[in-house]
Parts: structure tokens; sequence; C-alpha cells
């Protein structure tokens, strides 16, 4: 896969998810952030700290960009979220603009 | 998630820091650029500062710090430094300027764009973006755009008078007066299209009035012509598209209109050499609209192959061009009412259908036929006056 084609997105305890850039680009924040003008070192392309959020939920997060652009494209499944993680899910997908 | 609460003071001092540093950049200053921690940092204090309860929800006075950062910026560095510069120069700092801005909009909307999503929708508030550029327009544009307006103009009527001036500037320059209308049309055409229309006019007035002076009809309408190419090839490179048409009404109205009857008159001494020699080189120019009193007027622009132009501008005179044929057709010396120039209308169309019709019909012919008709309806028209 090209470089330019996928982003890192960091959780708080540092673990690191390695999406497309397609997938990411469905949170509207990161969506800003990738296409802000004079961008970022070049170094530092492509990865997204998150500080705030756990990486569980994270990967929650990863799961759902994955299944939002299938449902986009016509394949119409469930997307199951375990009732905990419902809260932390929707404060982060607010965080997010998701 | 956050548990302590951010104080105002302390997550805007986070905040003053980005925003310095997006200035520094903006200046050209040495300073690395904004890695997508400190992204993701300065937009999560806005995120937090915004989501806080109450009293601690500083949304409202996140919106008023946002408006002073740009009007801190605007009048601590960029009004200075367009005050000290004039004509090209003042334009190419503001063209500087305004494309500073937009970035440190965009950027600056970034950060707050949770103030976006809620704060300003709940209140429908102006967004972000157009507090952004109406801190621009009340405190830069306000100030500048009527020298800006008169420096363009400087420079349009030098490029008239065969200077080179810098095109892509004057674009850009007027690209800010359609923007900053923000969707409305009224800045570009309130301070700038209503001047630049005055100054064209004065401008055509008195070019006309000393070649009228000098040059014959055919050569006046050449230049007439070339004019308005120009002025249209002005609009294509940097004026915007909406002023081409009041451009060539202006321009026409200037030219030709206002001597009209004196290019009728000329019409007479520079007929004659068309008359006797129809291999004459220079067209017989057809005016494109006119409108003066006491005359009905048919003119036939662009039309290549024939074109019928009927002026009675004198009370007691009608003038046929053919321009295809190069030839002036009739002339005659009677009092002309809407009757007769009808009948000539009529007489020439037909004598054109003939024309595509009989291959035999010839020019002689035509003019033969023509003429006996004009002079057979002077005749009737003198019969009927005398009764």
């Amino acid at each position: 896969m090209k470089k330019e084609d996928i982003v890192k997105l960091i959780s708080a305890e540092g673990m690191e998810f390695v999406i497309d850039k397609e997938a990411a680009m469905v949170s509207q924040t990161i969506r800003n952030m990738l296409t802000s003008p004079g961008g970022f070192a070049e170094a530092e392309h492509g990865e997204v700290t998150f500080p705030e959020i756990s990486a569980v939920i994270l990967e929650k997060i990863c799961q759902y960009f994955y299944w939002s652009l299938q449902y986009s494209r016509g394949k119409e499944t469930e997307f199951h979220i375990e009732p905990e993680l419902t809260l932390e899910l929707m404060m982060a997908a607010n965080y997010l603009h998701t | 998630m956050e548990n302590k609460t951010i104080g105002l003071d302390k997550g805007w001092d986070y905040m003053q820091k980005g925003i310095t540093k997006l200035k520094r950049i903006l200046e050209g200053l040495p300073e690395p650029p904004f890695t997508s921690e400190e992204y993701m940092m300065l937009y999560t204090t806005i995120y937090n500062m915004c989501t806080q309860k109450p009293p601690h929800d500083y949304s409202q006075q996140l919106y008023d710090k946002y408006r002073e950062a740009f009007e801190e910026y605007i009048t601590s560095t960029v009004l200075p430094s367009l005050r000290e510069k004039h004509d090209e120069f003042m334009l190419r700092e503001l063209v500087k300027r305004w494309a500073n801005h937009k970035v440190m909009v965009r950027w600056l909307s970034r950060f707050f764009h949770y103030l976006d999503r809620y704060f300003i929708a709940r209140r429908s508030l102006p967004t972000l973006n157009e507090v952004g550029l109406t801190c621009f327009r009340d405190l830069v544009y306000q100030e500048v755009h009527a020298k800006v307006k008169d420096a363009v103009i400087t420079l349009i009527d030098k490029e008239r008078e065969g200077e080179q001036i810098d095109r892509a500037l004057l674009k850009n320059v007027l690209d800010i007066f359609v923007e900053i209308g923000m969707g409305q049309m009224d800045r570009y055409e309130d301070d700038f299209e209503a001047d630049m229309l005055q100054d064209t006019g004065a401008y055509y007035s008195r070019k006309a009035s000393s070649w009228i002076e000098e040059d014959s009809c055919p050569d006046y309408m050449l230049k007439s012509e070339e004019c308005l190419k120009k002025e249209r090839d002005r609009v294509s490179h940097y004026l915007h598209s909406s002023s081409e048409t009041k451009l060539s009404e202006k321009v026409q109205n200037e030219l030709l209109v206002a001597y009209a009857n004196r290019l009728l008159e000329k019409e007479h001494s520079g007929c004659r050499p068309l008359l006797r020699n129809d291999k004459e080189q220079k067209p017989g120019r057809m005016i494109g609209t006119a409108k003066v009193d006491n005359g009905l007027y048919v003119w036939n622009k662009d039309s290549t192959e024939g074109g019928l132009a009927l002026s009675t501008s004198k009370e007691d005179m009608i003038m046929l061009w053919y321009r295809r044929w190069r030839i002036f057709l009739g002339c005659t010396g009677f009092i002309v009412k809407y009757l007769e120039a009808w009948i000539l209308l009529l007489t020439y169309s037909s004598s054109i259908l003939l024309l595509r019709v009989l291959p035999w019909f010839n020019r002689q012919k035509m003019l033969l036929v023509t003429r006996s008709i004009l002079l057979l309806s002077s005749l009737y028209s003198k019969i009927i006056a005398g009764c």
C-alpha cells in the first residue's frame, strides 16, 4: 500500500491503529485535519494522536469507519455495540464529529 | 475522558500560543509547521472548554476571543503594513494580506470547529468563516477600498495608453472585491465598477472628441471597433464577466452614439470615394446600435454577407449602405417619414431575396432596381405631401 493512503490513529495508551485514509475521512475532525493546507511535517504525515480516547474505543471506532463505508456502498449489515462502551463511544463520536 | 475542568485563562493561554505560531508562519518567519499532535491538542482544548458543565462552558467567550484574535492581528500588523504603501505596491500587499487572511481563517476555524457545530448552530450566529471575513471587511476593506479602486483605475488607463501592466495582479485585486461581497456582487459593483465605468466613459469621450476631428469615417469606425475589442479582452483577462455588457455599452455610447450624427455627416464625405471605388479596402462599417432622434435606424452589425444601414439623421436624407459590396446605394433629398423607410427596407429585402433566387440578378441590376424604387417612392411621397 502506498504511504499516502493510510493513516495511523494512536490511542491514549499508545496503541496504534493503521487504517485507510478513506475510512478515517468518515470523521469530519480527522478529515479537516488531513486536508488542512500548509500541512504537517513530512515525518508525522498521517499520524493522529488521541490522548483522550482509549484503545478499546478507538478500535470500535475504526470498525465503525469500515462498517460505514460498507453501508454506504449498499451492504446493509448491523453494527453491534456493546452496551458498556456506549457512553464513551458516543462521546468519542461527538469529538470526532462522526 | 477529561475529568478536570480547564479554566478559561489557562485554556486560552494555550490557544494563544497556537495562534501566535500561526501568525509567525503567515509572516514567513522560520517556524516549523503544525504537527498533527499540535492540531489535535488545539482542537481538543476548544472541545473541552465547550463541553464542560456550566459555568465552565466557555463557548461564548471563545467565540468572542476568536473574533478578537483577528481584530488584534489586523490592527497590529495588517493595517500598518498597508498604510505605508501606495499604488501598485499597496495592491500587491493587499493581495498578499488577503491570501494570508484566508489561510488564517481556515486554520482558526478548524481549531474552533467545535463551536460551529453546536454553539453557533444553536444560536444562529454568523459562522466562524463569516466572522473572519467580516473582520477583514470591516477593518481593512472599509479603509482601503477607495484607494485601491483609484489605483486599479489608474493602471487600467495606463494599459489603454499602451503600457504593460500586471494583469494577474489586477485580477487578484478584483477577486477580492468579489469575494468580500460574500455572495453578493454589491461591493464589486458599488465600490469599483461604477467608478470604473465613469472613468471609462470620460476616457473615451476625450479620445472621441479628438478622433472625430482628425479621422475619416471609416478610420474612426475602425478605431472604435478596436477599442471595443480591447475592452472585451480586458474583461476576459481581469475584469469580472458581469462587467462586459455594461462596459461595451458605455464604450459604444461614448464613441458611437454620441457622435452618430457627426459620423453620418462625415458619411457624406466618406461615401464619395466609396461610391466611385468599389474596390475600397476598408469596408463600410456598420454601427451596432444607435438611437438617435428623428430617425429609423436599422443596423445589421455582424452580418458578413449583407447588411442594411438606413440612417435618417438629417431631415432630408436617406443613406443606404450595403456592406458586402461596399457601395452606397442611394441618397435622396426629401423628407423622410417612417413609411418611406419601411418601403426601403422592403425593397432591400426583396432584392436580397431575388439575389438568392435568381442568379442572373446581379449587382448592377440590384442597384438599378433599388434606385428606381427610391426615386418612385420619393416622387410618391412628394405627391402625397403635396396634396
